[in-house]
């Protein structure tokens, strides 16, 4: 039975033996033949599976190797971190400093105290201080904004003294060591309209007027 | 015969452009970080220092 079978198919496809006997017979289309086959079978086997393989190795390969860098890069960032911690901790009691010199709100009474209180020490009141409309309070962060670099806001003001050429010295010069930050915009020292004959030629001079613009800043 | 040499030739590119697309496939994969950007994000080095000089300097002003 099976013998039979064998012999059906056989002589089904004989005619296609047939066919290709002569065609192989010729010894150069016989190594044509193979070649061609063999690059073909070559080229798909490489493609559908040398390909794979060696791409997951190599994939593999890189995939340990960024995984240590990454395991490093952690365990240094997470000793850094440690670090800046102590770091933080051991600055912390200065950290209020920074709110002093340039608070969350414009704050501007007290810059005005403060420069009262300076122009006391320094023996002759303030003349005059001029702050022109200002804010109460400081706008308020979104919550993406908390995260970039605090925004620097300022507002002007204009402050006038009246005395001797020192004290105007050494108003200018505390003024810019003060510990809320502020700048001079511009000054003006003119004689004043109070140093009349009687104050010319004292010990302490001349007396001035200052006028001085500042700009106070804050976050 | 010139029929099998052109075939023959076709086989031979075919073949050479498949070397060639697995060799550069295979070094593209070679190049190529398997780490996110999130991920490379994170690992960013952190500078622990923290400059003290401008709070020391703060300190030093004067508040009246």
């Amino acid at each position: 039975m099976t013998m039979d079978k064998t012999d059906t198919t056989f002589s089904k496809y004989r005619r296609y033996y047939q066919v290709l006997e002569p065609v192989l017979a010729k010894p150069k289309t016989r190594a044509y033949t193979m070649a061609i086959f063999s690059f073909l079978a070559v080229s798909l086997f490489g493609w559908y599976a040398i390909r794979p393989t060696i791409q997951t190795i190599l994939y593999l390969r890189r995939e340990i190797t960024d995984k240590a860098r990454i395991n490093q890069q952690m365990e240094d960032k997470i000793n850094a971190l440690i670090e800046a911690e102590a770091a933080y901790q051991a600055a912390a009691p200065l950290l209020p400093l920074i709110g002093e010199a340039i608070p969350q709100a414009p704050d501007a009474v007290r810059v005005v105290l403060q420069l009262r209180n300076l122009t006391s020490a320094l023996g002759s009141p303030l003349s005059g201080v001029q702050v022109p409309s200002t804010p109460i309070l400081g706008a308020e962060a979104s919550p993406g904004a908390k995260l970039q670099a605090p925004k620097l806001y300022d507002f002007p003001l204009t402050t006038i003294l009246t005395g001797p050429y020192a004290l105007t010295k050494s108003f200018l010069d505390e003024t810019v060591s003060l510990r809320r930050i502020m700048s001079i915009e511009s000054l003006k020292l003119v004689p004043s309209r109070d140093s009349g004959p009687t104050r010319t030629g004292t010990a302490s001079g001349a007396l001035l007027q200052l006028v001085l613009k500042l700009k106070a800043y804050y976050q | 015969m010139e029929k099998d040499r052109d075939i023959f030739l076709v086989s031979i590119f075919t073949f050479l452009t498949i070397v060639s697309w697995i060799f550069f496939e295979l070094v593209k994969t070679t190049k190529t970080t398997t780490v996110s950007p999130s991920v490379e994000k994170i690992v960013t080095p952190l500078n622990p220092t923290l400059d003290t000089e401008v709070l020391n300097a703060l300190e030093l002003r004067k508040t009246y």
